[in-house]
């Protein structure tokens, strides 16, 4: 059964003995079937344990971490946005502000007073959401994504292809969003809703092409 | 550097590394309010990091913990520098919050064994053969210092020395608990 070796049949195993140790052993499995067996035992354990299958939990873990994190998925986002479509314009604005203070680069979203504002009882002192027209022909925005794009572009074979699906993937939904955005704001402007959503996307292009731009010029 | 194309890109790297890029990438994202890179990261950890609460510490405080683990990921999420791979580091976090929780779920555990007989009790009965409890079953009635090394040596891949830093133990103490589980799991393989 057991002997002074069966402790140390795991050491053996994950290659931890001493040279002269080992060897010793090795002599010794020669007239013990025990340990022998052990061994082969132990060896299953191993191999057992690498390959659990890993469960996830029963029920989704992500709403209630969304909800700790403060970030929603864009559906839940547009449904929200939705289901709140009573919002005011100041209360809008306010959001806006908000968001554009994250990033430094995006103070610029606040710089003008459109549609929105004329149409608002908000003070013309308070930064405003841009109206997506002047939003998409905004000289500074286009230079600033062309800019990006053209650094992505030179830095794109320092990165692996699974790298450059995501980034272009994201790339995707975000320019399919901004197009949706746009289309639908062309049938209805004014909608405050749609002009905060186009601003959110058209300044997530930006940060993606910010990161990836980042992501390709590190990786020399 | 000449630019490449995205065929000739693909020749270069293995896929070990793309997926690791890639997700580094979404780490980026994340780290800069990404909402839905750190959903895709979630997405793609969540079971191992959920299997590793629950070998850990029981099924109880799973969910809990496992969540716990994500929105302090989230937070630290900047500290991440890309030079592991993020499922290595996401991994090592969740040890640190589940190591922090231990205490107090360990105490409900020693009720727990007490109780039902941890699986040292069943040691004697190694000549019936009888499989009343599965491999993860097992693991789960091991006792806890036992069942903590055996999951992060041989579940997770952690080198003694490391476990033994973790766990506040010496090597030699990792070793011995590690052969201890071992030795207890070989009556519960599938046959
Ligand atoms: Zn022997």
């Amino acid at each position: 059964m057991n002997d002074k070796w069966t402790d140390r049949l795991s050491e053996y195993l994950d290659g931890e003995l001493a040279p002269s140790e080992r060897t010793a052993l090795e002599a010794h499995f020669a007239s013990c079937g025990d340990c022998r067996t052990t061994l082969e035992e132990l060896r299953r354990v191993v191999m057992r344990a690498r390959a659990l299958d890993d469960r996830p939990p029963a029920a989704d873990l992500w709403p209630a971490i969304a909800e700790h994190v403060g970030v929603v998925s864009l559906a839940a986002r547009a449904e929200r946005a939705r289901r709140r479509f009573t919002f005011t314009v100041p209360q809008l604005a306010a959001a806006s502000v908000a968001l554009a203070l994250l990033s430094g680069g995006g103070a610029w979203l606040l710089s003008r007073r459109e549609t929105v504002a004329a149409r608002s009882t908000a003070s013309t002192t308070s930064p405003v959401l841009m109206n997506a027209s002047a939003y998409a022909s905004d000289a500074r925005y286009a230079a600033q994504v062309a800019t990006l794009e053209r650094a992505l572009e030179t830095g794109r074979g320092r990165l692996d292809t699974a790298t450059v699906r995501v980034i272009e993937k994201n790339l995707g939904i975000i320019d399919r969003a901004i197009r949706d955005a746009q289309s639908a704001l062309a049938g209805d402007p004014a909608n405050a809703y749609l002009n905060l959503h186009l601003a959110q996307e058209m300044r997530r292009k930006l940060e993606l092409l910010r990161q990836a731009a980042t992501l390709a010029g590190a990786r020399s | 550097m000449e630019l490449t194309t995205a065929g000739v890109a693909t020749l270069r790297g293995d896929p070990d590394q793309a997926a690791k890029d890639a997700e580094t990438a979404d780490a980026a994202l994340a780290a800069s309010g990404d909402g839905r890179a750190f959903e895709r990261l979630y997405r793609s950890h969540v079971a191992r990091v959920h299997s590793l609460v629950r070998r850990m510490i029981g099924p109880d405080h799973a969910d809990d913990i496992a969540q716990d683990v994500f929105v302090r990921a989230w937070t630290k999420l900047s500290t991440f520098r890309g030079d592991a791979a993020f499922g290595t580091w996401l991994h090592r976090l969740a040890v640190n919050v589940i190591l922090a929780r231990r205490s107090t779920i360990g105490t409900e555990r020693s009720r727990y064994h007490d109780a039902e007989g941890a699986l040292d009790d069943v040691a004697g009965h190694r000549a019936t053969p009888e499989l009343t409890m599965d491999f993860e079953e097992a693991i789960g009635r091991l006792p806890d210092g036992a069942r903590q090394v055996f999951v992060l040596h041989d579940i997770q891949g952690y080198r003694h020395e490391e476990i033994a830093e973790m766990l506040g133990i010496v090597p030699g103490t990792s070793k011995s608990q590690l052969h201890h589980a071992r030795m207890a799991l070989r009556r519960h393989l599938e046959r």
